[in-house]
């Protein structure tokens, strides 16, 4: 039972689209699990946002910090294109179908995020702090971007 | 020679004034949102031509071209055809607006606001573009349901500062009320999409193309209460809410082609302006 499920399962995967290697699956990967996992994914990228929000607008200070920060959004967001393979988007998720209507597009603005939390990297591991406040602008606009299109409206 | 020297002086002071007033225009034009309403949904649109449609719960709305062109656009219209609009409602025939021309906010806004405005739009390349009428149910489809509608809802008025409060604080909420609009979604409608100003900014579940719009009151369960002054300027600035979140949906484009070009002070007026309001009030 649980293999004919995982023989499934990785055949969905496999037929996603978009350019991306798809989540790492087990046997008991179920859609729900796959979209609970993204959404965890994207929780720790609200937080390392937020604190690194803080550090950028000089509520907080502490370099070495910002930088950890700068680096779970990197690998974060590196990580986002795996996350939405076929079938996840679950009852209740905010995922909106566009995603895999259009996964060229939806690659591409994720795409940007991960170009901008890169930048952004290199930047606190410099230590500048303007090119850290215009990195920032860039990362949040790409979340925001991406919200706009493929995310549902919060109520 | 003196006289020539004068009169040099004269002019190259009235282009400095000229280029003030137009500066001060299209800080206007962003700070009450036009673009966002007024541009078309497309790769390559160009702002302000028109054709974007606005979906209610009363129809389909498409915004208007108002680019200078004399066919399709405001180009014909005078000072006092452009005053007319914002504070009256109504366009050059006499004829109603409906309220997805959010007039019923605009109208605070003061005489020499509207003509900076005025005077912006006018310097930009006239576009010739024909907008599609309204798709509006039968009983809406004709201006005098505007009419009535204005007749039953519509106060036109200026705003005046209170005198006992801050700068800051008459500043935020000539921003928030009338140049920004922000009532004209975030308060709930009636049935007849009238605002319930009584409700002022407590939020919308029917907004505009299907969305539900928060709450923006000082309310700390609902509204944004426990948000620092600071928080607000920055998410005005950003997207950004306190817990790292970004916002999607129609705020993105408020916050793209309205607040993040405002000033840090205007940011900061409206920040201290929202804080003020007590749940329900506005």
């Amino acid at each position: 039972m649980q293999k004919t499920r995982f023989r499934f399962l990785v055949a969905a995967l496999a037929i996603t689209t978009g350019p991306a290697a798809s989540l790492v699956a087990t046997a008991e990967t179920t859609s729900q699990d796959a979209a609970d996992y993204r959404e965890s994914v994207m929780t720790s990228l609200k937080g390392h946002i937020g604190a690194a929000s803080m550090h950028v607008r000089g509520l907080v200070d502490g370099p070495e910090f910002l930088l950890k920060h700068a680096r779970g959004l990197a690998n974060g967001a590196s990580e986002i294109a795996t996350l939405f393979p076929a079938g996840s988007n679950v009852e209740g998720s905010e995922a909106l179908p566009v995603i895999w209507e259009q996964p060229e597009e939806f690659a591409a603005a994720v795409e940007k995020l991960v170009d901008a939390t890169k930048k952004f990297v290199a930047a606190a591991e410099r230590d500048d702090k303007p090119a850290i406040a215009a990195a920032f602008r860039d990362v949040g606009g790409s979340c925001k971007g991406c919200h706009d299109k493929f995310r549902a409206p919060k109520d | 020679m003196r006289y020539v020297l004068l009169a040099v002086a004269l002019s190259s002071a009235a282009a400095l004034a000229d280029e003030a007033l137009l500066e001060k225009g299209k800080y206007l034009v962003y700070a009450g949102g036009c673009i966002t309403c007024h541009t078309e949904e497309v790769e390559g649109a160009v702002p302000l031509a028109g054709g974007h449609a606005l979906k209610s719960p009363f129809g389909t709305f498409y915004a208007p071209n108002i680019t200078p062109d004399t066919e399709t656009g405001i180009g014909k219209w005078s000072d006092d055809d452009f005053l007319r609009a914002f504070h009256e409602g109504l366009n050059p025939d006499g004829d109603a607006y409906f309220p997805a021309f959010p007039y019923t906010s605009y109208t605070g806004m003061s005489r020499e606001d509207l003509l900076a405005i005025k005077a912006y739009l006018f310097s930009l390349e006239p576009v010739t573009k024909e907008i599609p009428d309204h798709d509006l149910p039968v009983f809406m489809s004709s201006r005098l349901a505007a009419r009535g509608w204005q007749m039953t809802y519509f106060n036109s008025g200026r705003f005046g500062p209170d005198e006992t409060k801050s700068t800051e604080w008459n500043r935020g909420a000539y921003l928030v009320r009338h140049v920004g609009h922000c009532g004209e979604c975030h308060t709930p409608r009636g049935r007849l999409g009238g605002l319930q100003y009584d409700k002022g900014l407590t939020g919308n579940p029917d907004g505009p193309d299907g969305e539900s719009i928060p709450n923006i009151t000082a309310d700390p369960e609902h509204g944004i209460g426990r948000w620092q002054l600071r928080d607000i300027e920055f998410f005005l600035d950003i997207g950004m809410l306190p817990d790292g979140d970004f916002t999607g949906g129609s705020m993105s484009a408020v916050i793209d082609d309205n607040t993040s070009h405002l000033t840090p002070e205007d940011r900061k007026a409206i920040a201290i302006y929202l804080k003020s309001l007590a749940p329900g009030m506005d």
